[in-house]
């Protein structure tokens, strides 16, 4: 057996008919080894396991292929690889149909090589295999769209990667990757320290540019409407993101949370095949937003993190999740349909092109709601040829990021997806899937492209009207509510500054409260008498009659001694003054300057407690 | 049966009857088989915005086969998907050619049919050396086709030429007086119908349930009917 029979250097330069030739070789060497060999540990651990794997949908897939070769062509590594026959999809499907008929089908069993039975034999047998499966398919489902017998060859080949998984034959990355999702609970191994670290980051440079305290990023907040997941990719490289996400719940006036575990939405067990870590992974995530008490989870734009939290996780934890499930596309798009923001178009004057995640739309359904919020978030929005179902993969899929051996074949493949981007003229490729951000933006250094990659929630987040968003209107909502909480209420407000009384008398008519003026000692006096008002505020520092004989007199009046009066000076040294006098002490105190919630709020407290005594 | 059939004749319709009694035993069998492992069950949430649903998704992807349009590799590949319809009506005709020969002759004598089953079979039998040549000339047709596939269609395309000249001779357009034709096609087809559930050509059986397994699959995430621009 060769293990090198299916590098790069070979898939692309030796000609079909050597690589025909190359491949009935290692297809007869299999054999012949098959015949005259037991099995290794791995590779008889493996064949057991397939039985395991078994239900009829998978059978269905295993039994069912004509070898007709009308999935050929759906696959970007044949498109770019045409020389490399192996790259069909029937091929690399094959490779777990030999091993299934060998050990379950009839004819296989009997006539194994009739049907093309065979089995793997030795290490580097699961070795050539490993480069198959991980190597030259990302799982993206195109082939299994083009099937005319709907075989899953996309299942199949995750089903082999899976094998090959549990008895330990994998590429460095996905190893490296799985443990840290196994170990450290994200896939990228952040840390729970660093990770509350940066969303308190990413919360502090909200805050200063909304200038809003209140647009914090809540952290482990119980009983909130969502809890909002995201892929480590995030908080690792580009927790701009977070921000844009957390500025869209703020502007839509949301109830949510992120967790401060469990917040690992995606799911190298899609990718490895693993369904152990897939049910874990999944489980972690259910488990948090029932523990948090949330309503729903909001699963940020991630295709297989998507795919895997809502569609495959219950299936491989056997988790029956209480609580909906969704995308933050739905969440962004339902905000803007009920009003909650409000987003300008036109602040997005560059060509976008939308890539569909092959998750997303094969797997999962969704192709219309980002086009909707692409249109309301874009001027010039243009469609990929072909797009939506029948969109190519953006070659990053099914863990290939993070397998570098296999970086030079996969750079190659990605030729398709680049001629499908230029031919758009756009000048950014929006996608809803963190995976895609990297493939693409991989594919675009590569080729050259001149482009740039983003994901809705930036254009969502940079085409926000804030002032007409849920957040605003709120406030503004608020405001009536502080103007008349003073209404019908009488104020004379007492000083001698031009400037303070006009302050004071601005916000406590706002505030929905008549103004009577004066601006010395003895007016207020005379005032006081004469127009009764329900409250006064008193300055200290006062030429002529000042603020402490004019609340001497006050309180030694019995027409104004239960006058409600409130002190609001600039010299806190007076306060002693009145504070010490044999007499009763006014019934608030300000110190200049005050703001103008405070002062209202202080006046109403002040009534209030007034009207309670009487 | 035939009521003037030689007894080598009337053997042959024997055992051709024989053998699809077999076939039928085998095939039962197979299906009992699949059905043996469990069908898998999804516990996520439907999906697809209330757009489609399992059931839709899998009426649609049952109806695949009559739908070039939807794959685009039918859209692409009409040509091919041509020769597919015209392959597999000609199936339809040379087994409709086996059976009715054996119980009602004088259908198949009638010339509209005799002439719809001869140019079926007989475009069969082209397109069948068509495969074949596809099968043998290009690479990844090769890398992928196993013994059985070669012979399956080795088969079938001799069983279209044999049937073309059956339904000559029984149409009269043959010269040949002896039923020799009528029994070596009614042999070929026992042998076709003992071999067919041990190999690809079974995939009949398996269509129904491969499609609607994953049609059901993705009509309930929302992605069946095939959602493109």
């Amino acid at each position: 057996m060769n293990p090198e029979a299916t590098s790069l250097e070979e898939a692309t330069t030796v000609e079909a008919e050597g690589q025909k030739d190359k491949a009935a070789i290692v297809e007869a060497e299999s054999q012949e080894a098959g015949g005259a060999q037991a099995p290794s540990d791995k590779a008889q651990k493996l064949q057991e396991l397939l039985a395991t794997k078994l239900n009829r949908q998978v059978v269905g897939s295993l039994v069912g292929c004509i070898h007709c070769g009308m999935c050929h062509e759906a696959c970007h590594y044949v498109l770019t690889h045409p020389d490399d026959p192996k790259m069909t999809p029937s091929y690399k499907a094959d490779q777990l149909r030999k091993i299934f008929k060998a050990n379950h089908d009839w004819t296989g069993r009997v006539f194994p090589w009739w049907v093309g039975a065979n089995t793997p034999v030795t290490d580097e047998d699961l070795e050539r295999l490993k480069d198959i499966a991980f190597g030259t398919c990302t799982n993206c489902r195109r082939c299994t769209y083009n099937c005319p017998m709907g075989v899953d060859t996309a299942t199949l080949n995750r089903l082999m990667r899976g094998l090959l998984t549990s008895v330990g034959v994998m590429p460095e990355g996905v190893r490296v990757v799985s443990k840290d999702q196994w170990e450290i609970g994200n896939q990228m191994g952040v840390l729970k320290e660093d990770y509350v670290d940066t969303l308190e980051w990413m919360s502090e440079d909200l805050v200063a540019e909304v200038e809003d305290e209140s647009a914090t990023i809540p952290i482990d907040k119980t009983n909130c409407e969502i809890m909002y997941t995201i892929n480590p990719r995030e908080a690792k490289y580009d927790p701009r993101t977070i921000a844009k996400a957390a500025k869209i719940f703020w502007a839509a006036d949301e109830s949510w949370t992120m967790p401060s575990e469990g917040w690992d939405q995606t799911n190298f067990g899609l990718f490895s095949g693993d369904d152990q870590l897939g049910g874990t992974a999944g489980k972690r995530v259910y488990e948090k937003v029932q523990e948090l008490n949330a309503k729903r989870l909001v699963i940020s734009e991630c295709g297989h993190g998507f795919r895997s939290t809502r569609c495959e996780a219950p299936n491989w934890s056997q988790t029956d999740v209480p609580f909906p499930m969704e995308s933050s596309i739905f969440t962004m798009l339902n905000y803007i349909k009920e009003g909650r923001i409000v987003v300008d178009p036109n602040v997005c004057k560059e060509r976008v092109t939308y890539h569909d995640s092959c998750n997303l739309a094969r797997s999962c359904g969704i192709v219309e709601e980002p086009r909707e919020l692409l249109r309301m978030t874009a001027t010039d929005f243009v469609e990929m040829i072909p797009n939506r179902a029948e969109n190519y993969c953006c070659t990053g899929g099914g863990g290939a990021m993070s397998m570098s051996e296999y970086t030079p074949r996969r750079l190659v493949s990605a030729k398709v997806k680049a001629d499908q981007i230029t031919a758009t003229g756009a000048t950014i490729v929006v996608t809803s899937c963190h995976n895609c951000v990297d493939g693409l933006a991989d594919l675009i250094k590569h080729y050259k492209l001149d482009c740039r990659v983003a994901q809705l929630v930036d254009l969502v987040a940079d085409a926000l009207v804030l002032e007409e968003c849920a957040v605003s209107k709120k406030k503004a909502a608020l405001k009536p509510e502080a103007v008349r909480v003073l209404e019908g209420r009488r104020i004379l407000v007492v000083d001698d500054e031009e400037d303070a009384r006009t302050f004071l008398g601005t916000v406590l008519a706002d505030a929905g409260a008549t103004i009577i003026e004066a601006t010395g000692g003895d007016e207020a006096l005379e005032l006081a008498k004469k127009e009764n008002p329900d409250l006064i505020t008193l300055d200290i520092s006062m030429p002529g009659k000042d603020g402490v004989e004019v609340f001497r007199e006050l309180r030694g009046s019995p027409d104004t001694a239960g006058m409600a009066i409130c002190v609001v000076t600039g010299h806190p040294e007076f306060r002693e003054v009145i504070y010490a006098a044999s007499m009763d002490k006014p019934d608030g105190y300000m110190h200049k300057p005050v703001s103008p919630d405070d002062l209202v709020d202080g006046l109403r407290r002040i009534l209030d407690l007034k009207e309670k005594k009487h | 049966m035939h009521g003037e059939a030689s007894s080598a004749l009337y053997t042959a319709e024997v055992v051709h009857w024989i053998t699809l009694c077999v076939m039928g035993i085998v095939y039962t069998l197979r299906v009992l088989w699949l059905l043996r492992f469990k069908a898998g069950k999804d516990r996520s949430p439907a999906g697809g915005e209330g757009r489609t649903s399992a059931k839709k998704g899998a009426y649609y992807s049952l109806a695949n086969a009559a739908m070039p349009w939807s794959m685009e590799s039918t859209r692409r590949g009409w040509f091919f998907y041509l020769t597919f319809a015209v392959f597999h009506l000609g199936i339809t005709c040379g087994i409709a050619l086996a059976f009715i020969s054996t119980l009602y002759r004088p259908f198949v004598e009638q010339p509209a049919v005799a002439w719809t089953f001869g140019t079926f079979t007989a475009l069969a039998f082209l397109i069948g050396i068509g495969r074949m040549i596809r099968r043998l000339a290009v690479p990844v047709m090769r890398l992928i086709s196993t013994p059985d596939d070669y012979f399956s269609l080795l088969m079938l395309t001799v069983w279209f030429l044999i049937g073309t000249v059956t339904q000559a001779h029984i149409a009269g357009a043959s010269q040949f007086p002896q039923e020799g034709w009528v029994i070596a096609y009614l042999y070929l087809t026992s042998f076709f119908l003992l071999y067919v559930p041990f190999s690809k050509i079974s995939h009949y059986l398996y269509y129904p349930f491969t499609r609607w397994y994953i049609g059901k699959a993705l009509g309930h995430r929302g992605s069946y009917p095939v959602l493109r621009g």
